[in-house]
């Protein structure tokens, strides 16, 4: 049984404001995306190198930067403490599996470091799918 | 007590389709020649655990250099360099190699690369398997489309961040958290140089229609990849040895696409296996 949103994004949160290689070069961390889980939609608002705000029940028209689109079956396979193969992260899931990134790829490119730290957050806090 | 490695660093250098290019190599032990490439945007640190490994360099001559404009390897020093966009191509890489290892007079090399070193391997057996000894691709395979992006320059973007965290996910979970950030940290030098390597990578390389023309019994061909390989996974390099004669495959498990940095300790589990069926075909 896939874990409470809410619970999810305090968890999230938690871990990304306490992380030290996400907080040492924090500044100007500053981007919106969306994980789309399939029947699960998240908006994560990042501001220097700390979650803003999570919108665990977006509306049609609230806005982002930049989204990973993928099943629930793929999230949660990002949420393994050790992920198989291709599941390993954004370039290999797209690559490879069904994962999409879409919108506003520059800023995903401008924020790829910490990006890609925090992504990998899900394997500690799991994912809500 | 100072504490000195045995592993010394050189220059050379060499001319090569006229460019003229000062080399830069690291070097250490003794027997049969090892030369080792570096993947694409990065350095020959990423060696660093083999040049220090008894176990090989008490019988292998291992020698890794930095490919120009990489690394203490400069651009060509009689050319207007900085007036023409990089694109590496497989004739020049080849030329180049080959013209390393006469400058430094290795006899019957073995030459070991990964990523686009690996297909440059593949190269090597193909254009001059009187040259070597044998070729060792690792990470490689006959074609590797999908990598000659515009991101790793973007003028926009910070391109030492995506370069470095670009290739993060080619490597595997299970790597020490160490050697994958000097893995980053060696990416995060490398970006003016990575895409135009990339354009040999991705676009330049391309032996689908060749493989039947190497000849693994001439020239051993030992591939070798990790199952944590997105660029390569190991159906393609598996797909590449299959159809080279007497080619061998070798899959890796729990490692990424640069084993030697990211995972020595793995990597050379696989390696002395690799040297063992070299060793077993071609008498020493």
């Amino acid at each position: 049984m896939a874990m409470d949103v809410k619970s999810w994004a305090t968890k999230f949160k938690n871990l990304t404001d306490n992380d030290e290689t996400i907080q040492c070069m924090g500044k100007y961390y500053t981007c919106t995306f969306m994980f789309d889980m399939g029947e699960q939609k998240v908006i994560v608002e990042m501001h220097d190198g700390k979650v803003k705000n999570i919108n665990t029940d977006p509306a049609p028209l609230d806005p982002y930067d930049f989204a990973l689109r993928a099943s629930s079956q793929t999230w949660r396979e990002f949420g393994q403490p050790v992920p198989k193969p291709m599941f390993h992260g954004i370039w290999a899931a797209s690559f490879r599996r069904d994962l999409k990134l879409e919108g506003n790829l520059l800023s995903m490119m401008q924020n790829l470091r910490n990006f890609t730290v925090q992504f990998e957050l899900l394997r500690k806090c799991g994912v809500p799918v | 007590m100072v504490r000195h490695s045995p592993v010394t660093g050189r220059y050379v250098t060499i001319d090569v389709d006229g460019h003229e290019y000062k080399v830069f190599y690291l070097h250490n032990g003794n027997g049969q020649p090892l030369i080792c490439q570096h993947t694409a945007g990065c350095h020959n640190h990423q060696w660093r655990g083999l040049l220090e490994d008894e176990e090989f360099t008490k019988d292998y001559n291992i020698i890794a250099y930095d490919l120009p404009r990489h690394g203490k390897s400069d651009p060509p020093h009689n050319t207007e360099w900085w007036k023409e966009e990089y694109k590496l191509t497989a004739e020049h890489y080849v030329n180049f190699i080959v013209k390393l290892c006469d400058a430094l007079e290795l006899k019957d090399p073995i030459f070991m690369g990964s990523s686009f070193g690996g297909n440059v391997a593949l190269q090597l057996a193909l254009r001059r398997p009187d040259r070597f000894k044998a070729v060792i691709p690792v990470e490689a395979a006959d074609y590797a489309p999908g990598f000659f992006l515009d991101w790793w320059r973007h003028p926009h973007a910070n391109a030492a961040q995506v370069c470095a965290s670009g290739v993060w996910d080619l490597m595997a979970p299970q790597s020490p958290d160490m050697d994958r950030w000097l893995t980053w940290h060696y990416y995060s030098q490398g970006s003016e140089a990575f895409k135009g390597d990339l354009y040999y990578y991705s676009v330049d390389h391309d032996l689908r229609d060749e493989l039947h023309n190497i000849d693994g019994r001439k020239c051993p061909v030992v591939m070798m990849t990790g199952t944590y390989d997105y660029l390569t996974p190991p159906e393609a390099t598996e797909n590449t040895a299959r159809q080279i004669k007497g080619g061998v495959y070798i899959e890796m498990n729990d490692i990424g696409h640069f084993p030697m940095s990211e995972n020595h300790d793995v990597f050379r589990v696989y390696l002395r296996e690799a040297l063992r069926i070299i060793r077993e075909r071609t008498g020493g």
